[in-house]
């Protein structure tokens, strides 16, 4: 194919500096052509399609044309096949401008039809935002489209880093949306698919893995600080063996928070002291409201703690357990209680201790009722009711574990108070029916003496009957 | 029967024997009396299995009994059954007593009418002139599983809802008619209320109803004809008339007796050994339950029908199940037509092949019973 082209382009990264837009940026294909035009007034090769409506992909899609880095540039149709905007029956030039038309690489790429560089990653924002910042255009495809994601992205640190530091090796939107996949010529390009699209790398279970091709790469995350110190390199591990992480890794929970949960997407920051409760509260709104209400709120934020992260942690957030309640080894409550740090009391840390012991006191009535009713249940006892009024005692625990934070130890109590009455009334149901259990088998021995004694007498009876059979056997 | 008349009253003393006397004569007993004296049943090697209609008979006055009771409390509607049968259960005076006496004691009734049904055909008591006493018998064994089926709903359990579903949709396969009958059966296309208000009449009116015809039936035929003996012992006796008998009163009578209080023994030492268990209150919009199964006496035709391919012979109209609910009609309909299908029955002759199929079958239902349990 070369020997059949020798004026069409043969690209050479030496050639055109201005092409060589970075290793995450194949939207570039475009750019790279004009200067290539004006050293070769290129022509349809012969034996390949003749031009047609999109003459782009005569070039674009011909592999023989490109090499060494150039080879970005390389897009076939079934590239595309998969792409959400080319789906939708958008074509090269919807993007990138120029004439698609045209026979000639200068014509296709001339300024005055619009063609569009995307030079450097820094383009891009802008070159995504021409359309999707634009509501009139964006109706055209759904009634009610977001166009807040460029204004979001420019708030966001990545589009703060790329725009005032010029730090080009940030997430721009390709490199979550459309990022190339596989190596060489054969990586995947120009394949933007929805978000609801499972083989989308923003896909709801694929989107930390995104996130954390950047931000577990040590050597890109090198010298990079939040707060001043060096941005960790672990969260991702720590995401995946936090409640989150497991809840949609191993249970397929789609509803559990993944980074851009908290961190949010397009304007991605971490949250600050101020407003991690408030990122926690999305999903966790009642524990949240009760936080936000508490005196514990203003000293956390005064004292520069960051909200739920200070005793939940933040990316590694286990189950929480009753074991961090009180004051004994493993409690968070000890963390400052115990040595009175940030200005935690002792009174503070004895209504810890108090909270936990009656929480154990429930739980442990709860438990001890459910062995009951499950004994009285395995001796064929009818006892569904009374397990279902237990119900009641669990979700009063549940309240109560909700309700510690509020920092405040009455409305616990009463939560509790709540949960023992439960859990007296039905242990006495579940004692009643074993002890009914008890006494029915009483009750039947007793009803099978004076069986046995009729049949006995039945049987004397039948004995003094004359033997009455007829006959003539 | 004749007019009670003073000479054939019995000579009573005192305030009982007088009082028995006046009944005697108002109703007429000796008449009774006489037809009791008549009554008389052969004594051979196998005369224990003329005891198992008396039990089934006493097992039915016990359904009818703890039913009526159980029918003082029940409440027929998709939101009341489940909590009425679970008051039944733990609220009302010796419910839970009732319930599992009602329970275990169908199941037992269903399994001595099945052994019944065998004893019958092994002593071939189904000859001429007793083919109707037989067939109303089937029928009767049809109608008590009938009861089973149907009684299975009421407490409106997750499994017996589920069951249910499975059950009328079989019946829904049957070709022509199925799917007239499903809609009969159910009230509708789903288990709904009133499915449970069908089931409800059907258990407590409908099938009573035809039970105490049939059973009135049954017992005058037994009257008139007589109780059977077999082939081999009226031969080794030399004619029906010379086989040995007891009087059915008071010798059989008593014997039967000690059976039935047995039977009381054991289904109180059943229900509260072993109480019925109640489930969870059925929820239309769930799953259904794991290892869903329907009462032990359906269960060869459940376990056969899920051997079944969906289309036999990759034919598309062909269906499997239809197929096998058609074959299970058919052996139905041998049975009851065993009489006139044993051609050699009057003439004493063997029937080998029936015997084989009737072994070929009992095994069939000890089979396919212990593999669906399993």
């Amino acid at each position: 194919m070369h020997g059949a082209m020798p004026t069409l382009v043969k690209l050479r990264a030496g050639a055109m500096p201005t092409l060589v837009v970075g290793m995450f940026l194949p939207v570039v294909l475009a750019a790279a052509l004009a200067p290539a035009a004006a050293a070769a007034e290129p022509k349809p090769p012969a034996g390949q399609p003749q031009p047609g409506p999109n003459n782009c992909i005569l070039c674009h899609g011909n592999k023989d044309v490109w090499e060494g880095e150039q080879l970005k540039l390389f897009v076939t149709e079934a590239d595309l096949a998969g792409d959400i905007h080319w789906q939708s029956g958008m074509r090269c030039q919807d993007c990138h401008g120029g004439n698609s038309r045209a026979e000639e690489v200068r014509q296709a790429h001339a300024a005055e039809d619009g063609f569009r560089k995307v030079a450097s990653p820094k383009d891009v924002p802008e070159f995504c935002g021409k359309c999707h910042a634009d509501i009139e255009y964006m109706r055209r495809y759904r009634p009610s489209p977001r166009t807040d994601q460029l204004a979001e992205y420019w708030t966001s640190d990545h589009g703060r880093q790329l725009k005032t530091a010029g730090d080009l090796k940030v997430a721009t939107c390709i490199s979550c949306h459309d990022r190339p996949h596989g190596s060489g010529a054969e990586r995947a390009k120009h394949g933007v698919r929805p978000v609801s699209d499972p083989a989308s790398l923003v896909y709801r279970t694929r989107v930390a893995k995104t996130c954390a091709t950047c931000h577990s790469d040590q050597k890109l995350m090198a010298g990079r600080l939040y707060h001043a110190q060096p941005l960790p390199c672990d969260q991702y591990d720590k995401w995946t063996r936090s409640v989150h992480g497991k809840a949609m890794l191993e249970k397929g929970d789609l509803s559990a928070p993944t980074c851009n949960n908290c961190h949010g997407n397009h304007g991605a920051v971490p949250p600050q002291v101020d407003s991690v409760a408030n990122a926690c509260g999305t999903c966790h709104g009642k524990v949240a409201k009760l936080f936000a209400g508490t005196r514990m709120r203003h000293k956390f934020e005064s004292e520069g703690l960051p909200g739920c992260a200070t005793c939940h942690g933040s990316h590694e957030i286990h189950q929480p357990s009753d074991a961090m309640l009180g004051m004994q080894s493993g409690a968070v409550c000890a963390r400052c209680h115990e040595q009175g740090k940030f200005g935690a009391t002792l009174a503070g840390a004895e209504t810890a201790r108090k909270l936990r012991s009656d929480l154990e006191r429930l739980k442990g009535g709860i438990e001890q009722a459910q062995d009951t009713l499950s004994e009285a249940e395995r001796l064929g006892m009818e006892v569904s009711q009374p397990q279902f009024t237990l119900r009641k005692a669990s979700d009063a625990l549940t309240n109560a574990r909700s309700l510690i934070h509020a920092f405040q130890p009455d409305p616990v109590e009463k939560a509790l108070a709540g949960g023992q009455e439960v859990v007296a009334e039905v242990q006495e149901q579940a004692d009643h029916a074993l002890a009914e259990h008890t006494s029915r088998r009483i009750w039947l021995a007793a009803s099978l003496a004076p069986i046995l004694l009729v049949i006995l007498l039945l049987l004397l009876y039948i004995r003094s009957l004359p033997a009455a059979t007829g006959g003539a056997g | 029967m004749s007019p009670a008349s003073p000479e054939s009253t019995p000579e009573k003393r005192g305030w009982s024997g007088r009082l028995g006397a006046f009944f005697y004569q108002r109703l007429g007993l000796d008449g009774l009396a006489a037809l009791a004296a008549k009554k008389h049943v052969p004594v051979h090697r196998t005369t224990l299995f003329y005891f198992l209609g008396g039990m089934a008979l006493f097992l039915f006055a016990v359904q009818v009994a703890t039913g009526i009771l159980l029918s003082l409390y029940y409440k027929p509607s998709p939101d009341q059954a489940f909590e009425s049968v679970r008051a039944i259960m733990t609220e009302v005076d010796f419910g839970w007593l009732f319930r599992s006496i009602h329970s275990w004691s169908a199941n037992l009734l269903i399994g001595i009418l099945f052994l019944h049904l065998l004893t019958t055909y092994m002593m071939r008591a189904y000859r001429r002139p007793r083919e109707i006493t037989w067939m109303t018998g089937v029928v009767l064994l049809g109608v008590f599983m009938a009861f089973g089926f149907s009684g299975y709903l009421l407490p409106w359990n997750q499994l017996s809802f589920f069951a249910t579903r499975v059950g009328t949709a079989i019946a829904g396969s049957v070709p022509v008619i199925g799917k007239y009958a499903l809609l009969m059966a159910r009230g509708g296309e789903e288990i709904t209320g009133d499915t449970l208000a069908r089931f409800y009449a059907l258990h407590v009116v409908i099938l009573p109803l035809a039970t105490i015809g049939l059973i009135g039936l049954h017992l005058f035929l037994v009257q008139k004809h007589g109780i059977s003996s077999p082939e081999g012992v009226i031969r080794k006796h030399g004619g029906e008339e010379r086989v040995p008998y007891m009087p059915f009163v008071p010798h059989f009578l008593l014997r039967d007796m000690v059976g039935w209080y047995l039977a009381l023994g054991i289904l109180a030492a059943l229900a509260a050994l072993f109480p019925w268990e109640l489930g969870h209150k059925a929820d239309p919009f769930g799953s259904a339950p794991a290892g869903i199964k329907p009462e032990w006496y359906f269960l060869f035709m459940f376990q056969a029908l899920k051997q079944l391919p969906a289309n036999l012979g990759g034919i598309e109209w062909l269906e499997g199940e239809m197929v096998g609910v058609l074959f299970f009609g058919f052996c139905g309909l041998v049975v009851l037509l065993v009489p006139y299908v044993d051609f050699g029955a009057s003439r004493g002759r063997p029937r080998w092949v029936l015997n084989f199929l009737a072994a070929l079958a009992v095994g069939f239902f000890i089979f396919m019973t212990a593999w669906g349990l399993r």
